[in-house]
């Protein structure tokens, strides 16, 4: 591999990365408030790129009960990915109050908020492909506005090509790692979400409401889940309502590799996993994933706890 | 007038009655101790009134207003706070978050740094390991930072599950010195130990818990001299 080829699929890598990254934290935020894996993520991830493309085009047209629908508006697209992605975070909400909420008051088994969790994603990708058809959706070329698509960097004979969208989607995530770091880390309500996702009871002594906590992890992490399918949307097109499920696994990937419950762990997960994939050569492009998760199983073998995860788990 | 009022309390913890029927209260300035042995329900009954457990039957009353049904975090809200058994600190975050999350319920940022500061001089070991998580504080650390942490809201009736447990004596003496100037200083304590005899010297009145009921009660003095405490719970 030349230099610039391995600076093509780096540029490639971390690009594709930094959403495996943001989606993964929404699996890490519940894991480890509740300690349980939310399924139906996947399809808050596809629900968001649904609602970002409506937003911003206005339309859908294809196929479903809404081919012929057209909305008497349409957003700027930054305003559509912001607001798809809000309402992706409701989403997450109502996950939390039809699948989570029911069980945890019952007392029931942990493992069982994981199947209802996957009742839920079923349930949703069906709607979904009654309402909008199982075609594929692009997103119009001019939708980020009047910018050209790529730029290309020339070493010599070699080009380095770097698409907008690339470009879009690294700095989106990043202003996002960054926001959610701050909240996290140095506010008082980061403060009181890592007191309940340490101990919950010891929390509820010290005045806070555990409910309310998780339902604004819930928001967060369905924020996270559609703005990361909105970002792959606009990148990729929507491959169908399905098309959160593959990425519902790497997401799962990510987090193991990273280390369950770490949020340092699943931005580096989704780095790891991302470039992994960029390195595939194109003429293997076909088991991009294959060569993925060989590399999540080669590294659980050298570090079962996943590269950042703490040694002793005890939530499960 | 009672600041707490528990009136037939029964609560059943893992499928046992852990406490059948209890009725005490806290008059408003009072230590008030209850003893017992292991598993005698004086944890259950703290976490009852903190609202971590389910009442079966039975009333809890704060300052006249009955909390039987409140949310755990309600009643923080209400001026009830504890400090648990095992001290619960959180370990991942440092000592000064813990005592900042002691006042989660409270918005007067201004008297919070001040009582922060309070803090660190009751305690100066604290204020040595400010930046420190709690987790890597000793025991006796620990166990300050939970009393610690359980004042910053502010209480007007604190609950101390075994704050002894596990200290060197020295420190044990220290924390309840301690525990008799926050009384003097108007805050009512409601306190469960193992450490029968010191915890009646340092409080005005005793229940004793035995398999969930109250059998005796009374003042410490008086019950300190009582025969039947003595054997009991006293070893003497």
């Amino acid at each position: 591999m030349t230099a610039v080829q391995f600076l093509q699929n780096f540029l490639n890598g971390i690009s594709i990365g930094s959403v495996y990254a943001i989606f993964a934290l929404g699996y890490t935020l519940v894991f480890s408030i509740l300690g349980i894996i939310n399924f139906a993520h996947g399809a808050v991830f596809t629900l968001g790129a649904y609602l970002t493309y409506s937003l911003a085009v206005g339309q859908f047209g294809i196929g479903g009960l809404f081919a012929d629908l057209q909305l008497p508006f349409h957003f700027s697209f930054p305003f559509a990915l912001l607001t798809g992605s809000i309402l992706s975070g409701f989403a997450g909400v109502l996950v939390e109050r039809c699948a989570f909420r029911p069980l945890r008051k019952r007392g029931a088994d942990p493992l069982l908020a994981l199947v209802s969790s996957l009742g839920v994603a079923l349930v949703t990708v069906n709607v979904l492909q009654y309402l909008v058809g199982s075609e594929i959706y692009s997103f119009p070329s001019d939708v980020y506005g009047d910018i050209r698509p790529a730029f290309v960097l020339h070493f010599g004979e070699k080009l380095v090509v770097i698409r907008t969208v690339q470009i879009i989607i690294f700095s989106v995530c990043m202003v996002v790692l960054a926001l959610l770091g701050y909240l996290i880390g140095w506010t008082r309500i980061g403060k009181a979400l890592r007191a309940v996702a340490e101990n919950a009871a010891t929390a509820s002594l010290l005045g806070i409401n555990v409910d309310r906590f998780i339902l604004y992890t819930f928001f967060l992490s369905g924020f996270l889940g559609g703005l990361a399918g909105s970002l792959v949307g606009t990148s990729f097109g929507i491959a169908g309502p399905y098309f959160g499920v593959s990425y519902g696994l790497k997401g799962l990937a990510v987090i193991v590799m990273g280390g369950l419950g770490s949020i340092p762990g699943a931005v580096l997960g989704g780095m790891v996993i991302g470039l992994a994939e960029a390195f595939v050569p194109s003429e293997y492009s076909a088991y991009k994933e294959a060569v993925a998760f060989a590399f999540l199983f080669a590294a659980l073998l050298i570090r079962p706890q996943g590269l950042l995860g703490r040694s002793h788990i005890q939530k499960v | 007038m009672a600041l707490l009022e528990l009136e037939n309390l029964t609560v059943s913890y893992e499928a046992i009655q852990a406490v059948r029927n209890l009725s005490l209260e806290v008059r408003e300035g009072e230590i008030v101790t209850l003893i017992g042995a292991n598993g005698a329900g004086k944890s259950t009954t703290l976490r009852a009134v903190s609202r971590l457990l389910k009442v079966q039957t039975g009333r809890i009353r704060f300052d006249g207003c009955d909390i039987t049904g409140h949310a755990p975090d309600a009643v923080v809200r209400l001026g009830i706070a504890q400090s648990p058994e095992g001290r619960q600190v959180l370990a991942l975050q440092t000592v000064q978050d813990n005592l900042e999350l002691g006042a989660y319920v409270r918005h007067d940022h201004v008297a919070i740094k001040e009582d922060i500061a309070r803090m660190y001089r009751l305690f100066p070991r604290l204020e040595e390991r400010r930046e420190q998580s709690a987790g890597t504080l000793s025991g006796g650390e620990q166990q300050m930072l939970a009393i610690a942490r359980a004042l910053m809201s502010r209480p007007r009736l604190l609950l101390l599950d075994e704050p002894s447990l596990g200290l060197a004596p020295l420190i044990v003496l220290e924390i309840f010195s301690i525990i008799r100037d926050l009384n003097a200083g108007g805050t009512t304590i409601l306190l469960v130990e193992q450490n029968a005899k010191l915890a009646m010297q340092h409080s005005h009145r005793t229940y004793v818990l035995e398999a969930g009921q109250i059998t005796f009660s009374g003042l410490s003095q008086e019950l300190l001299s009582d025969e039947r405490v003595l054997r009991a719970y006293l070893g003497d």
